[in-house]
């Protein structure tokens, strides 16, 4: 594994260089090269406001609160734009979602059912697309995690993991995102429909230099795709249907015992 | 191995002096060909097609094959079964032999099905007269005594192969071009190896790289394990979309965006179960509530318990939204629910004869 990138990963110098000079070696790749796009309500919790090629970054909230449309939500730009994603262990993918979502249905493969062979199967996907979105059933090891997390570099990928639950990721990811609370708008007591979900996210780990520690999102809003919630947005349907803002859910972390 | 459909014409199995069977047969494969474009001719008055994609996107190999019996306008019987020769066999008898049961359905067969004449002779002499006794005899000695063509007949008689030389008539496409008035030289017409978009003609590297990854998946757990997501009309949200394993063939997506009556409105569930979890639904006294005939619920909604699970306080509801379609005959009355419980969980349910569902989650 070598901490540096080369412009074509099949390139046979990306796997002959001596250790202690990959790590001086530099891409000659332009920048642009080396990131992926994120939409752009996601971009503020970026450092370089896209998601950056061969780094791993981790989705964490309780189960049901959005972890999974942001996850998924992460790949959307990147797709449209042309790159390869794979998701691994999503064991029932809303195709709908997705696509709501924005991400580029001819561009996305998914592997629901990796069972035991889910590390595996990433890094055959980590070679071979630009972001890989797994999520590990229960705990992983350690020594899986950190095989990711080096395959992910060495190749260039962006690594997504998304973790609920009981969930979680040995390696600490270079950047940490969590759902916080959420509160869904639209849904009364008998009218009305789910129209939004307004959420909380948070960012962390070693390269969380975003320009903010924490933004309000709409994971997602009534168009299906993410937008920003700072400030109100403009949201049709919102008038016409007569919105009732139900109170704060409130749940943190850990308050969600059902398993998704 | 491939899970195949074969289509048999008994009528059409060998030519008359007018070579009118060759033409009916060519009509008959371009009509099942406008239901399922992967219909490719084995010989003639036998066609055959892979299961699989078609199969997700009708709702099942029944409804494949009923499908195709309506559409190819000649008499015909239908089978489906895992690789070709099992396939052509269970045609004949008009059977859907399950994943995995091939050798099993094979077994009572003579071994005359082989269509080896000498190889049967031999065997019957031997006391093997059927498949199950053929597949039973120890591959080394087959492939010792009787040659690499007995050795291809005992894999086909245990299960582990479906392709046996003579079983495709290579003949069949020139003839049938021939009918239809086309360019017999124009090369063999079968269809392009399945691909996805992107992968045709200007294939980019970084293309070709994600297929060699896919590949390498799909030997690691299985070709069904990669599979690709695409939109088509619908009104649950199962049935908006459709996931098919990666290169098998685009099945045309139909009636993709068309507003469809019922519809639960955007935005879409992240989890759409493909085994719906059962649910309970209570008002505030405990009293499950249902769906009345005229599509009302009996009762305000206030707690819901997910598979057996403790009830969870209900923050709100909407619906229901009340869905009648027709399932082949039998008329199905069901209502949709969106649920959010006091942990800011969102859920879809579905109700039928009485029992909740918990269809999609909206994680």
């Amino acid at each position: 594994m070598f901490a540096f990138s080369a412009g074509d990963p099949s390139s046979p110098r990306s796997r002959e260089l001596p250790a202690g000079l990959a790590d001086r070696v530099r891409p000659t790749t332009p920048v642009a090269g080396r990131t992926l796009p994120v939409p752009p309500p996601l971009a503020p919790l970026f450092p370089a406001g896209s998601l950056r090629r061969g780094t791993t970054t981790t989705v964490t909230g309780p189960p049901g609160h959005g972890a999974t449309t942001l996850a998924l939500a992460l790949m959307a730009a990147a797709s449209a734009a042309g790159s390869w994603c794979a998701v691994v262990g999503l064991a029932d993918p809303g195709v709908v979602a997705a696509a709501g979502l924005g991400l580029d249905l001819r561009r996305v493969v998914f592997v629901p059912h990796p069972g035991n062979g889910w590390a595996e199967a990433a890094g055959d996907l980590l070679s071979g697309v630009d972001a890989v979105l797994i999520r590990p059933p229960g705990r992983a090891r350690l020594t899986a995690a950190r095989h990711l997390t080096a395959r992910a570099r060495e190749r260039q990928a962006a690594l997504v993991v998304l973790l609920e639950g009981s969930g979680a990721w040995p390696e600490g990811g270079d950047l940490a995102l969590s759902v916080g609370a959420v509160e869904w708008e639209g849904i009364g007591r008998g009218h009305g429909h789910l129209q939004g979900r307004r959420a909380e996210v948070r960012v962390s780990g070693r390269r969380a230099a975003g320009r903010v520690s924490e933004c309000s999102l709409w994971l997602p809003a009534g168009s299906g795709a993410v937008e920003n919630a700072e400030e109100e947005p403009v949201r049709t349907g919102q008038s016409a249907h007569g919105v009732e803002r139900r109170g704060p859910a409130g749940a943190g972390p850990g308050d969600g015992p059902e398993a998704a | 191995m491939e899970r195949l459909v074969v289509i048999r014409c008994p009528g059409l199995l060998e030519e008359g002096a007018e070579g009118e069977e060759a033409r009916r047969f060519a009509r008959a494969l371009e009509r099942a060909g406008e239901l399922c474009p992967w219909v490719h001719p084995v010989r003639l008055g036998v066609g055959a097609l892979p299961a699989r994609g078609p199969a997700r996107f009708f709702g099942g190999e029944e409804a494949v094959v009923e499908r195709l019996a309506g559409t190819v306008g000649e008499e015909a019987t239908i089978g489906v079964a895992d690789g070709l020769f099992a396939a052509m066999l269970a045609a004949r008898s008009e059977l859907i032999v399950p994943p995995g049961g091939t050798a099993d359905f094979l077994g009572p067969w003579s071994v005359a099905t082989l269509a080896r004449p000498d190889l049967a002779v031999t065997l019957q002499r031997l006391g093997v007269t059927t498949l199950a006794q053929l597949a039973a005899l120890p591959a080394a000695s087959i492939s010792d005594r009787f040659g690499a063509d007995a050795a291809a007949c005992h894999a086909v008689a245990r299960g582990e192969s479906g392709e046996l030389v003579g079983l495709r008539d290579r003949g069949i496409e020139r003839r049938l071009r021939v009918v239809r008035g086309e360019d017999p030289d124009r090369g063999p017409d079968v269809p392009p190896p399945p691909s996805q978009p992107g992968f045709f003609g200007g294939a980019s590297e970084a293309d070709n790289r994600a297929a060699r990854s896919f590949v390498r998946v799909q030997e690691r757990l299985g070709v069904e394990a990669v599979v690709i997501g695409r939109l088509r009309g619908g009104r649950d949200p199962a049935g908006q979309s459709v996931l098919l394993p990666w290169g098998s063939p685009e099945v045309e997506a139909a009636g993709a965006g068309a507003p469809w009556p019922g519809r639960v409105p955007p935005p879409a569930p992240t989890d759409v179960l493909r085994v719906p979890l059962r649910a309970e639904v209570a008002d505030v006294t405990g009293r499950a509530v249902a769906v009345s005939g005229r599509g009302l619920l009996t009762g305000g909604i206030e707690q819901l318990s997910v598979a057996g699970g403790p009830w969870q306080p209900v923050l709100g509801w909407a619906g229901p939204w009340p869905v009648t379609e027709r399932w082949w005959s039998v008329r199905r009355r069901r209502a949709r629910l969106q649920v959010v419980t006091a942990e800011g969980v969102a859920r879809l349910l579905c109700t039928e004869r009485g029992q909740w569902w918990v269809e999609a989650v909206y994680d």
